[in-house]
């Protein structure tokens, strides 16, 4: 480390609650469709477009009201709009890959998005997922997870960060299938919060 | 944007900074923190990126809160509230969307959620949302919001606090946090702010206070920047 390294580190800025009073009107149309980059764009045409939908509760099964998800992923061929990928120039133009939801009174949040396709980094293969954060009155730090689908069980055995989970807990991660909806496939991922080692989702290091 | 412009590196939370769970008197946190231990992840790409044209998606350029309709002004004390958002080694992060949401002066907020009894004020939503220009600056005109308290057992008050909600070019630098005024006595007994356990993090939690001779007479002045999450591994030389 340099001396102007040094000189310039900055202590990140604490995590607090989102609190209970996120505003409803911070969410515009669409802002659940991982698949439209603008309200007024188009969805993409690549891939397969899914819905996955979920509930969150928290200990004892009690569903939460207004918990505040939000979802990133790649986009069907397995790349990010992003500096970091090196496959940048072939990522799909019409497609966020980023989508905001809240919960209804059941505990329940929906997205749309494509099935996300899987890629090579440095640590391994990753298989095909959604990363999740959920907020939260109640929740000091946002918890993050990760969601797998059930089409792709054998890159879950390659998949390096699947591999971190304990191996009992690793079913909890992979989305259940529940049928079609608009003539999509819907996966179902639900986010127990608080439970026993069996009930809880697993969550990720920040 | 190119890649020298994001942060590739991620470095744990340093000890003290996040806030430590659950909270004594917020008895919401002992239902809803997970019990097991989180899970280390080395950050694969999927953790390392983010959406960074987020501005099509959320619509940004709402930064008046103070006046929704021109002569007509929310009632409370007047702010003009600026920062810049930056990474871990000191760098304007242009392009965040930085979100945020407040209670009114008398610490009510325009959410039907919010059933205190205390009044609405119809000139005043309380939210805003913009994007920050390429040294990463931000800034916002509202007013200073009221305390309320907290409706459980054992009841403490919230200070007047400002909401945040960050979002940067990494799902990483993704923050959410609360800002405070400072000298006020409610901060010293706030259960959230005081979940974080090291004194020089919650004082960075704290605005700066412009000298009105710097602002003027039109409302106080406040400044206070926010540091995301993340570094380049390799230092970068301009």
């Amino acid at each position: 480390m340099t001396t102007q390294d040094r000189m310039s580190r900055r202590m990140p800025t604490s995590e607090h609650t989102i609190g209970p009073f996120f505003p409803r009107s911070l969410f515009g149309a669409g802002d659940s469709d991982l698949t439209i980059v603008a309200p007024d764009a188009s969805p993409t045409r690549r891939g397969e477009p899914i819905l996955l939908r979920g509930r969150v509760t928290r200990e004892g099964g009690v569903p939460c009201l207004n918990m505040i998800l939000e979802a990133w992923q790649a986009d069907a061929d397995g790349r990010f709009d992003h500096p970091l990928d090196p496959a940048r120039h072939m990522a799909d133009p019409d497609f966020l890959g980023w989508g905001r939801a809240w919960t209804d009174e059941e505990g329940e949040f929906a997205f749309r998005t494509v099935m996300p396709g899987g890629y090579d980094d440095p640590v391994g293969r990753r298989a095909p997922h959604v990363n999740i954060a959920a907020m939260g009155a109640g929740l000091m730090r946002r918890v993050l997870t990760t969601v797998y689908f059930p089409d792709h069980a054998a890159d879950h055995a390659a998949d390096p960060v699947l591999a971190l989970v304990p191996a009992a807990r690793r079913a909890r991660l992979v989305a259940r299938p529940e049928g079609m909806a608009d003539g999509l496939r819907v996966f179902r991922f639900d986010i127990r919060l608080r439970g026993t080692a069996e009930e809880e989702t697993p969550f990720f290091d920040a | 944007m190119s890649a020298e412009d994001v942060p590739d590196r991620f470095d744990p939370w340093p000890p003290g900074v996040p806030p430590q769970v659950p909270v004594p008197g917020y008895p919401n946190t002992w239902t809803y923190t997970p019990s097991q231990p989180l899970i280390r992840r080395v950050p694969t790409r999927t953790e390392a990126t983010g959406p960074i044209r987020l501005d099509r998606k959320l619509l940004c350029g709402e930064a008046n809160l103070a006046e929704r309709t021109p002569g007509r002004f929310a009632i409370g004390q007047l702010i003009h509230l600026s920062g810049r958002i930056l990474d871990e080694d000191g760098r304007p992060v242009g392009g965040a969307v930085v979100e945020l949401w407040q209670a009114n002066a008398a610490g009510r907020y325009a959410n039907p959620i919010d059933q205190r009894a205390a009044p609405l004020d119809p000139d005043f939503l309380g939210h805003g949302r913009v994007r920050t220009d390429e040294d990463g600056r931000y800034a916002f005109l509202t007013i200073k919001p009221g305390a309320y308290p907290v409706p459980v057992q054992d009841t403490w008050w919230r200070p007047p606090h400002l909401h945040f909600s960050v979002l940067g070019p990494s799902s990483l630098s993704r923050l959410v946090t609360q800002m405070y005024f400072r000298g006020d006595p409610l901060n010293a007994l706030d259960r959230i702010l005081n979940s974080i356990p090291d004194e020089a993090a919650r004082e960075r939690l704290i605005a700066r206070d412009l000298p009105p001779a710097e602002v003027g007479d039109r409302w106080l002045g406040f400044t206070h920047d926010i540091v995301l999450r993340g570094r380049r591994a390799t230092p970068h030389t301009p």
